[in-house]
């Protein structure tokens, strides 16, 4: 029978409460004397302008990145073969559709 | 020389506008054993919200105007620019250049300007002391 660990909520709320007020101790030893409403409290980037707040996202091909990368092999011939152009989705649709009849005329005749 | 109001260590940022980077060289040297003005309390910290002063090295190239501008606007009050090297003062041998908008007191306001091509550590070690000294005065008038 596996035991559970200690749990007690009490602790826990004594634990965020000691970890708030040093929070707050620390945040009250702070710098002070930033202006807020002006650049002194702008994000830093090397001196470029920083993007509007709701531009300020990681993108989800961020976080995809090492999905993408194994799976490059995958990814590539079919990222190339969308190419956004109809007429090619077409060709793609006949070709995949006579493949298919092909197969289910070979299946019906064994 | 004893502080009454600037009791922690001075922290400076440095940005180059399009230096040569000679003056840059000698920045860091200052950092290295031989000067080592860290033990003085004085370090170089990777953003301006952070800092105290301002090491501004170049002649301001046009893109860099805007970026240091910014920059300087990132430091917290009250602040101390510091220009390193001729360049940053007067040009030097960039003065007649089509891409220059500098010197830099054409874009911010400077406090203590340290001449030279590239200026000895001890020159920079001094410059930053002035300002250390400008800022103590500041600091009690902001008090």
């Amino acid at each position: 029978m596996v035991s559970l660990p200690f749990w007690n909520p009490v602790i826990c709320i004594i634990a965020f409460a000691i970890l708030t007020a040093i929070a707050c101790l620390f945040t009250s030893r702070g710098q002070k004397k930033y202006k807020k409403g002006t650049a002194q409290t702008e994000v830093f980037l090397s001196g470029e302008e920083p993007p509007a707040v709701e531009q300020r996202h990681i993108k989800s091909h961020n976080i995809y990145w090492g999905f993408f990368k194994t799976l490059k092999e995958y990814y590539d011939p079919t990222v190339r073969a969308h190419t956004g152009i109809v007429n090619d989705f077409i060709i793609w649709f006949i070709a995949i559709a006579a493949l298919t009849a092909v197969i289910l005329l070979i299946a019906s005749l064994t | 020389m004893g502080f009454n109001s600037f009791k922690r260590a001075l922290w400076a940022y440095h940005i180059n506008t399009g230096s040569c980077n000679g003056c840059d060289i000698e920045i860091l040297a200052t950092l290295t054993p031989r000067y080592d003005v860290e033990r003085f309390g004085i370090v170089l910290v990777g953003s301006p919200r952070h800092a105290d002063v301002l090491l501004v090295t170049g002649p301001v190239a046009r893109q860099m105007a805007s970026r240091v501008k910014r920059v300087y606007e990132q430091v917290p009050d009250p602040k101390m620019v510091i220009v390193v090297g001729n360049c940053g003062i007067e040009g030097d041998v960039f003065h007649e250049s089509y891409n220059l908008v500098g010197p830099v007191d054409q874009i911010i306001p400077v406090d203590v300007y340290v001449p030279g091509c590239p200026p000895r550590p001890e020159a920079i070690i001094e410059a930053v002391v002035k300002a250390w000294v400008k800022l103590e005065k500041a600091e009690q008038g902001v008090r």
